[in-house]
């Protein structure tokens, strides 16, 4: 199939040199597998194939595009594309700003991250993962939620500037459980990302959930007075800030565009808590790496924060040629964010309860919804969700109904943070709107922040 | 094609699939210009094409999709092939609501056809308004148009064959600011609906511009107001924000999937259960809110939704009172059979896919608030002794069962004794679903209501955007912490 995707994008190469077109043309072909669990049962199983085609089509600073869905047999189709894209750039207005077309040295080629034993698992192999994730666990009132979303992702780029080609393929999964009471609408979680089936494994998910259902069942929920509290973040709660971290703190054209808390004279000063490095390394094959961007360059590692100092922004192609700066290998459909670890060894919620503490601590794994608030403070909200926990200081348990937490990523990662984990986990963040694009931000299976305020204080679930 | 389809349906019902339906697109086209601080920075078209396969068995779903249509029958037997699969766990068999068999034709009601119109026109009409954008204080200007057509074919194992011709228009316009301490500020204008169809003819130049005066005005009023207090207020919600208030704590919490526990795994629930139907004190008598997919032009109108129901206008909320959710075929059917009473006379027409390649699932139509008798926004205004007018939507966050929230909105302007006195900048409210909604205590006539569309709402896994709209009028709430 390889060959036959890039002879494609050679053929159509050759077709828009021939009518003097200037095009990039960006193939990706997904084949996505999603089983879907509600009330116990699968509630739905579907598969999709979908062909993608991206021409863009360049004229000086004139720059259009013409996408379509399609297949390997449409040449016909995919010629008439690039007409369309060729036809459409004439009209376009020009740029302020020259935009780079990438010249390609050599062709590259990296399929580190597929097993296709994972990309073709079946639909008998999943359902027997997810049994044995939650044997036992489920009632007549507890009831299993959740994906099994899986598949096989593939990136191929030509242009005409050269007949070197890029190629990139990757397999993927990202499983969900949940396990919800029908009728006292407790939920708790545990997830798994893995590029590779020989990483799954059921009976974390189950520990985890037996766990966290052992709690929810036997204590009675409370709703946690309003004030202030040492929290505990799980992996999905640190992961999903450290999305919006990626968006609003050190994304360049953001930050140009007044979309970010971070600024350009804070570039080498102290922001962030000594304990808090965060990197983007497309080193990690958990993260579903792109270890050479869509203009061709290799993406090395690249420090963002080191022990809390700012060390810069990341610049894509665009933005780079907007605003006269050089490229930083970020021209890609995501990117491979990892944080350090810490020193505590505290690694599974088991030992997170049981160790001694003389403070309470609020246990939030998950955060529902978070959205910004306020970008220029770096001010964000959520809700906790998924199995958080009230640790008592005198060793008891407290089930706490969802509370909400608004602040800035600034506080939460400046010097309020007061441990991290020294295991780390991969946190699956992809979403499926569009194409498929699976992503994993690696961090800390726990991160400690001090004096955080609850702003809102659930009465019932 | 038709009668190739019909054929695969047919011969999985000889197979003892228990329901087949397939939706064919020939096609699916969009047009999206985004014009950023002068540059055209996306000129995209796109085009797709394929068939979506959902195959019902020993009750539970199959689903796929291609857009390969050389090989029709491998669709359908790879959905039927996933069917078998998920009816190796099934805790409720899945059953469909009775319905009619259609042959029918829906088409958007459309003057200009916005595909006929020449790009130049287009980038002609963006660069015009952001040279009108183009003002003082103003850090960052976007305009942008978004058209999209389609063509639906649906066919389904009872006989029905509908043909939906679909046309939708969007567009906005948005500027931000920076105050003294660098801090961003935004104010947009989306295009409300106009008129009663909706082509190139919605694109009308003057409307645009005169908005365009008007954020420009209001974002400098906002670069040098002062923060929003941290108070108890009345706050005063105009269409910009009501709008996403009814969207995420009335639609998403009544979509009946949701209450069922369907959605648990990702967007959430509900706090509402099947006992609250016909009881539930949900807001006070001055609310009243449907689910209209029958009004005229607006992207909550589709004639017929992805089960083959047709459009329909159903009450949610009468007069305070819960008696109306937003339903498809299946679970109509498990809802009333679990709470042993028939809650649900039928489907109410709002099971709808994203795409050929996703699955229909319940989805927001119109979801609408009746205009009110508190007069218009100037008298409410007027019947406000401490308050906050707030508008247009800048964050928003809720709980996973829909009983809190947090808005962020663009502007804020402080009321007192029936007078607006300052601009505030970044303001916030936050509150109880059930107990904001029963503090409503003011709803505007018509002169204040406004169909608001919305063309992004996620949900569903593999998650699905879909475009829909909002009737609402200016409301007031009492007792509602802002500034936090």
């Amino acid at each position: 199939m390889k060959e036959k995707i890039l002879q494609t994008l050679q053929d159509l190469r050759q077709y828009a040199l021939s009518k003097n077109y200037e095009v990039t043309l960006s193939y990706h072909e997904e084949d996505s597998y999603l089983m879907r669990f509600a009330n116990s049962a699968i509630s739905l199983n579907t598969n999709e194939h979908l062909i993608r085609l991206e021409i863009t089509a360049y004229q000086d600073k004139k720059r259009a595009s013409y996408e379509l869905i399609t297949d390997l047999n449409k040449l016909d189709e995919m010629k008439a594309g690039i007409d369309t894209a060729a036809d459409m750039v004439q009209y376009a207005q020009p740029l302020n700003y020259q935009p780079t077309i990438p010249i390609y040295e050599a062709s590259y080629e990296d399929d580190s991250a597929f097993d296709i034993n994972l990309a073709e698992m079946s639909s008998e192999d999943k359902l027997e993962f997810i049994n044995q994730a939650v044997d036992g666990l489920e009632t007549d009132k507890i009831k299993l939620s959740g994906i099994f979303s899986s598949g096989a992702n593939t990136f191929a780029l030509i242009n005409t500037r050269s007949p070197h080609t890029l190629y990139f393929k990757s397999s993927d999964a990202q499983i969900t459980l949940v396990l919800a009471h029908e009728t006292l609408k407790w939920e708790v979680t545990a997830e798994q990302s893995a590029w590779n089936k020989s990483n799954l494994e059921a009976e974390n998910l189950h520990n985890e959930l037996a766990y966290l259902i052992d709690r929810y069942e036997n204590d009675q929920p409370q709703q946690l007075p309003l004030g202030t509290y040492d929290v505990v973040f799980g992996p999905a709660a640190t992961a999903e800030m450290i999305s919006f971290m990626n968006w609003i703190a050190f994304d360049g054209g953001l930050m140009k565009r007044g979309f970010s808390f971070m600024k350009e004279e804070q570039i080498g000063e102290k922001t962030l808590s000594t304990q808090f490095t965060l990197s983007d390394d497309a080193a990690h094959l958990d993260t579903f790496p792109f270890k050479r961007d869509l203009m061709g360059l290799e993406r090395d590692k690249t420090q963002l924060f080191k022990e809390g100092v700012f060390k810069g922004f990341i610049w894509s192609q665009d933005d780079a040629d907007e605003f006269n700066q050089i490229a930083t290998g970020h021209t890609v459909p995501h990117k491979s964010l990892v944080v350090e670890p810490g020193n505590m060894e505290i690694n599974i919620i088991q030992e997170l309860a049981s160790k001694p503490r003389d403070k309470d601590i609020l246990y939030v794994p998950f955060l529902h919804y978070m959205n910004i608030v306020n970008p220029s403070k770096g001010i964000v909200t959520g809700s906790s969700r998924f199995g958080a926990l009230l640790l008592k200081k005198d060793g008891s348990i407290i089930v706490p109904y969802n509370v909400r937490l608004t602040h800035s990523l600034l506080d939460i990662f400046g010097d309020k943070i007061a441990w991290l984990s020294n295991e780390r986990v991969a946190y699956n963040v992809s979403n499926s709107y569009g194409a498929r694009n699976p992503t994993a931000i690696i961090v800390p299976k726990f991160m400690k922040v001090n004096d955080l305020e609850i702003s809102h204080s659930n009465d019932s679930y | 094609m038709r009668d190739n389809l019909k054929q695969q349906i047919e011969r999985l019902k000889a197979q003892n699939a228990t329901y087949v339906d397939v939706r064919w697109y020939p096609y699916e086209e969009t047009n999206y210009l985004l014009m950023w601080n002068g540059n055209l920075k996306s000129t995209v078209a796109a085009k797709e094409s394929g068939i979506g396969v959902r195959v019902l068995y020993q009750g539970a779903w199959g689903f796929s999709a291609s857009s390969d249509l050389s090989n029709l029958s491998a669709v359908f037997d790879k959905a039927f092939e996933n069917a078998k699969a998920a009816a190796e766990r099934v805790t409720f068999p899945v059953r469909l609501a009775e319905k009619d068999s259609i042959v029918a034709r829906f088409d958007s009601p459309v003057l200009s056809n916005p595909f006929d119109i020449s790009l130049e026109e287009k980038v002609s009409f963006l660069r015009d308004l952001d040279a009108k954008l183009n003002q003082t204080n103003v850090f960052q200007r976007q305009s942008d148009l978004n058209f999209v057509r389609k063509q639906i074919i649906f066919l389904d194992s009872e006989g029905s064959e509908i043909e939906k011709n679909i046309q939708e228009v969007f567009s906005s316009i948005a500027v931000t600011g920076l105050d003294e301490e660098g801090n961003m500020h935004d104010r947009k204008f989306i295009l409300p609906r106009q008129g009663s169809s909706r082509g190139w003819e919605s694109i009308d130049r003057d409307l645009f511009n005169e908005n365009a005066d008007r954020i420009v005005k209001e974002l400098n009023q906002m670069l040098k107001a002062d923060q929003c207090p941290k108070d108890d207020r009345s706050v005063i919600l105009l269409p910009g924000i009501m709008y996403l208030q009814t969207h995420e704590t009335i639609g998403h919490a009544l979509e009946l999937d949701r209450i069922l526990g369907y959605e648990l795994a990702y967007a959430g629930g509900s706090f509402v259960t099947l006992d609250d139907f016909g009881t539930l004190r949900y807001g006070s008598e001055k609310l009243t809110a449907r689910a209209d997919a029958t009004l005229i032009n607006s992207p909550g109108s589709f004639g017929f939704d992805d089960d083959g129901v047709e459009a329909q206008n159903n009450l949610l909320i009468d007069k305070g009172i819960l008696v109306g959710a937003i339903t498809g075929r299946q679970m109509v059917e498990e809802a009333n059979a679990k709470a042993k009473r028939e809650i649900f006379s039928g489907s109410s027409g709002a099971n709808r896919a994203t795409a050929f390649y996703r699955v229909p699932i319940e989805r927001m139509t119109n979801i609408n608030i009746d205009p009110g008798s508190d007069g218009t926004l100037e008298d409410i205004i007027k019947n406000t002794e401490k308050g906050i007018v707030l508008d247009g939507d800048r964050s928003w966050s809720i709980g996973s069962n829909r009983e809190q929230f947090h808005f962020g909105t663009e502007m804020g302007w402080l009321v007192e004794d029936g007078e607006i006195t300052d601009v505030v900048k970044n303001p916030t409210y936050r509150g109880s679903t059930v107990k904001f909604w029963n503090s409503l205590t003011a709803v505007g006539d018509e002169s204040t209501w406004r169909v608001h569309f919305v063309d992004n709402c996620g949900k569903g896994q593999p998650n699905q955007i879909m475009q829909l709209g909002h009737g609402i009028p200016v409301c007031r709430f009492d007792n509602v912490r802002i500034g936090e």
